[in-house]
């Protein structure tokens, strides 16, 4: 190699490495004009917001139900929260790194709670755990005349935490079988005891993923309309509800602008508490830490694994199958007929919101992981802005703007799928980041010092790696399109019915029995999905 | 079932309005069982006579089925025999969940004529007037007609200058207590406001004749149910503050608080917690406690009425046409089906409305829509529902 070949192959890295500084520049361009474009309806919102006196919106926002609603808004997001992490976290630590008997089938059974629509979860635990539901019936022959009532707090809180902790499950449930197992042993040699271990060692690793999933399961118990509306407890999605209902457009658009406050509020928490994140997903090893053994707590695991799999997954499915055989005498009829092009419907609309979700979180995600400003995980914070807007507010925004702007998209399908994008797309945004923060960047340096481009170079060596993120995303994305029900009755093309339109018509008929098997299909179905996501992390 | 006759016969309003659901479980439970199928054809009814071909559709398939809808007389008014034939394609918006029931009749009427086909968008009935308001102010709205299970979103609709004309043979067979005054909207289904009760822990004798004693019947105490986000008790609550006004509103529903009572989401879960003896009454639409009986037979739930004051009011579904439409012709002719004697006797014996046209008497041991006794209101008014969220706020009610 003479020296003009070598002088050749340093200028070329040296022209490598001022061309590494442009593409983050049109990365973060592109970015950024992903997060604006996401952003747009919530224009509306102040469009809406600046018809209101000023007077009368003050009032609106100092009333003493305001801040009672405001309140019990955050005593639900925290105790939702909390309480997810209490499930979630301790199911991760069991299926991954203990003995645990048949860890495989409770990995299975700790995730698929979340293909539930958290709106039959709730109505199948009134029906279960109502006043006169199933259990107070079995109870009452043996003179148990009244049971502790569901109504309430507790009861929204038990609901959803039973149907989104899964999101925790997911994301603690990623770091422990990424993260390096033999930091853990150090300790233990170290003579560290296991809970010193746990508490010094994992905990800082799996920290941030677990505030991962704590943001999502806080902000969907934000801007969830239908679990507390079915348990009784007033919080600030049935305020805005009212007000849409009484027509009243500028006072809905105050409300929802104070309700995605909360969510900023809950953004920054989560960004403080994942600040050291960096370090944590990139300590990444292919070594397990030894097999924790459970020794006498073995049975006390088995029956809690069990007892979240029997109220997530047997109860609403046991109530579902209730109504269908109920449907004989009289539960059924009437209403009309279910039809496959609405299977059909629902699953091509998960798709394509699932492909599009992936293909836009991949250039916020890489700008998130690879950035080192903190400007540059700005985009990715502000897709979980739309994360946090109702259904029905995000969906009323589509109509007023896309009537304006693109009339050619209105009552199109298109403009549906867009509201998806504009929901789920921090699920696959999380996802993608978390498998580019595993790739170790000298990978890519490697890559570029044999010759490959920016681009082909991550193409060749980055993306194989973080395919099974992708997937995971776009499987994410799909079950939680599928059970999306407000914005998808608003933005529907008229005569377009899907599984969750039709659950809505047939349930709001009170034909339960014709609810049930579509009901049944949609959690199979999504429950195909789920797998997918377990799949990829056993490969990982 | 030969005591239904004499039901009806019975002139003493106050009798029947007491108890008469206790005969009406198994007739409103074939009632709804004749269409049943998970994934049957819901459209056609099983009725044997109805036949299957265009045009072949005849009255059967329009009523419930069962022993006391076959005693029925024929249905009075105008037969859609009478009536042109639809013809076209017509897009329909259809507000209110139980609107579902609606769409029995639209496939009916599709099957009649098959060169008619509605394309329907199901959903809240306050969206989707939301929703033709936001159409109409950027433009015209792709909706010929608006269906709607409530008469102040139809007002809201036409407040904001969205409707057309309705035809006149269909506003002159409705009585005008039951349609807009400037005939904007036309009522097509009555539901009146009912008091669903346990028959296990009340008997009629316990509810009190007018809202306003609710408070002080110690039978009702810490029993009663309501649900305040929905609409049809925010129309109740509306209609209370026109007949008194809005200060003795707040003190009845304080009134009613300090006497416990429990909030659902909707008044169907209202009636169900009656019927399951969660609740000992409540306050929801008259028709809720007999789709409760339809499902489970012997449900020991009836209703009992006020008299003459706001929970003894009569609201509507009804129909109106949207301008811009270039369907005015069709849109027309279809309001006038929905008013027909079949439409009429299907509104009656498969959704237990009362129905719009004095030739067709509501399902079986109902009171006569005469019989109730209705507050003197203009149902129009009951579209300043904002007024009503900000009192039942005040009152800490919402």
């Amino acid at each position: 190699m003479g020296t003009s070949d070598r002088y050749e192959r340093l200028r070329e890295q040296a022209t490598g490495a001022t061309r590494d500084s442009s593409p983050p520049t049109l990365l973060a361009v592109v970015s950024l004009a992903i997060s604006l474009l996401l952003l747009s309806p919530l224009v509306w919102l102040f469009l809406r917001a600046g018809e209101i006196q000023f007077g009368h919106a003050l009032e609106l926002l100092t009333s003493e139900t305001t801040v009672s609603v405001t309140l019990n808004t955050l005593a639900l997001v925290g105790g939702v929260t909390a309480a997810s992490i209490l499930v979630g976290v301790p199911l991760a630590i069991l299926t991954v790194q203990t003995d645990l008997p048949f860890k495989r089938f409770w990995t299975i059974t700790s995730a698929l709670p979340l293909v539930v629509p958290s709106y039959i979860g709730a109505f199948a635990f009134v029906s279960a755990f109502g006043p006169r539901g199933v259990l107070a019936d079995l109870l009452a022959p043996l003179g148990i005349e009244q049971i502790p009532t569901i109504y309430g707090l507790h009861g929204a809180v038990l609901v959803l935490t039973l149907f989104t902790y899964p999101y925790v499950f997911l994301t603690t449930r990623a770091s422990l079988l990424s993260f390096d197992g033999t930091v853990v042993e150090a300790a233990r040699t170290l003579n560290h005891t296991r809970w010193q271990a746990f508490r010094r060692v994992t905990f800082p690793q799996i920290a941030p993923g677990i505030a991962a999933g704590a943001l999502l399961v806080a902000l969907y118990a934000l801007s969830d309309f239908g679990t507390p509306a079915i348990m009784q407890y007033d919080v600030f999605t049935r305020m805005i509800y009212n007000e849409f209902g009484a027509r009243r457009l500028d006072y809905a658009s105050i409300l929802s602008m104070l309700l995605l406050v909360m969510a900023l509020g809950i953004l920054a928490v989560e960004s403080r508490l994942s600040a050291g994140r960096d370090g944590a997903y990139v300590s990444s090893g292919s070594r397990r830490p030894g097999t924790i053994q459970l020794g006498y707590w073995k049975l006390p695991a088995v029956l809690f694994c069990a007892a979240i799999a029997a109220l997530c997954l047997a109860l609403p499915v046991g109530i579902l199958v209730r109504w269908l055989v109920r449907s004989g005498t009289g539960y059924a009829g009437g209403g009309f007929s279910f039809e496959m092009a609405y299977a059909w419907n629902s699953v091509g609309l998960a798709a394509a919101a699932a492909a599009i979700c992936v293909v836009a979180a991949l250039p916020i995600a890489y700008l998130s992981a690879r950035g080192t400003t903190g400007v540059s995980s700005l985009p990715e914070r502000a897709t979980y802005v739309g994360y946090a807007v109702p259904g029905v507010v995000l969906g009323l925004a589509l109509v007023y703007l896309g009537l304006r702007y693109v009339p050619f998209l209105y009552q199109s399908v298109v403009l549906l799928v867009f509201a998806y994008v504009v929901r789920f797309l921090p699920q696959a945004v999380g996802s993608t980041e978390s498998s580019i923060l595993q790739v170790d960047p000298q990978y890519i340096e490697a890559a570029r010092s044999l010759g490959y481009g920016p681009l082909s170079a991550f193409r060749q060596v980055v993306l194989p790696l973080v395919a099974p993120g992708i997937v995971a995303g776009a499987a994410l994305v799909f079950l939680t399109t599928m059970k999306e029900l407000p914005a998808t009755l608003m933005l529907r093309p008229t005569g377009f019915e899907t599984f969750v339109t039709y659950i809505w018509l047939v349930q709001g008929a009170g034909y339960y029995g014709q609810a049930a098997v579509p009901a049944l299909v949609l959690v199979a179905l999504s429950g195909l999905s789920m797998l997918v996501i377990l799949r990829r992390e056993d490969t990982s | 079932m030969s005591d239904l006759n004499d039901e009806r016969s019975r002139t003493g309003a106050n009798a029947s309005r007491r108890r008469f659901l206790a005969l009406g479980g198994a007739t409103a439970a074939t009632a709804l069982a004749g269409c049943s199928g998970i994934f049957g054809d819901g459209g056609s009814g099983s009725t044997g006579d109805g036949g299957t071909g265009a045009g072949a559709i005849s009255l059967a398939d329009f009523r419930g089925s069962g022993p006391m809808v076959s005693q029925r007389d024929a249905p009075g008014g105008t037969s859609i025999d009478e009536l042109p034939a639809l013809s076209g394609e017509l897009t329909l918006y259809l507000g209110g969940g139980e609107g579902g029931l609606y769409l029995d009749l639209i496939e009916l009427l599709e099957q009649r004529y098959p060169d008619f086909t509605a394309s329907h968008r199901l959903e809240a009935s306050s969206d989707l007037a939301n929703t033709i308001i936001e159409e109409n102010e950027a433009g015209a709205s792709p909706a010929d007609v608006f269906m709607s299970i409530d008469a102040g979103s139809l007002g809201a609709v036409a407040n904001a200058g969205a409707t057309a004309a309705l035809p006149e043979e269909a506003l002159s067979t409705v009585p005008e207590d039951f349609q807009d005054s400037e005939g904007r909207w036309v009522g097509i289904a009555g539901r009146a406001r009912a008091i669903p009760y346990n028959t296990n822990q009340l008997s009629a004798s316990d509810i009190p004749s007018t809202v306003q004693d609710f408070p002080s019947a110690s039978a009702l105490g810490n029993s009663m149910g309501w649900a305040p986000s929905y609409g049809a008790f925010q129309s109740f609550v509306t209609a209370m503050r026109l007949i008194r006004d809005d200060d003795e509103t707040v003190a009845w529903l304080q009134a009613m608080q300090d006497h416990g009572i429990s909030t659902y989401d909707d008044e169907f879960r209202v009636s169900n917690a009656v019927a399951d003896g969660e609740l000992a009454a409540g306050f929801a639409n008259h028709y809720y406690a007999l789709r409760v009986q339809s499902a489970r037979e012997n449900a020991p739930i009836d209703l009992a009425f006020t008299e003459g004051d706001a929970g003894a009011l009569v609201n509507v579904s009804g129909v109106e046409i949207i301008s811009g439409t270039d369907n005015a012709d069709l849109a027309a002719n279809f309001v006038r089906h929905v008013l027909s004697a079949e439409a009429q006797e299907f509104f009656a014996t498969r959704t237990f409305a009362y129905p719009m046209i004095p030739g067709v008497a509501p399902v079986g041991d109902l009171p006569r829509i005469d019989e109730l006794n209705p507050p003197d209101i203009d149902l129009s008014e009951l579209a300043d529902v904002a007024g009503t969220v900000d009192l039942l706020r005040e009152a800490g009610v919402l």
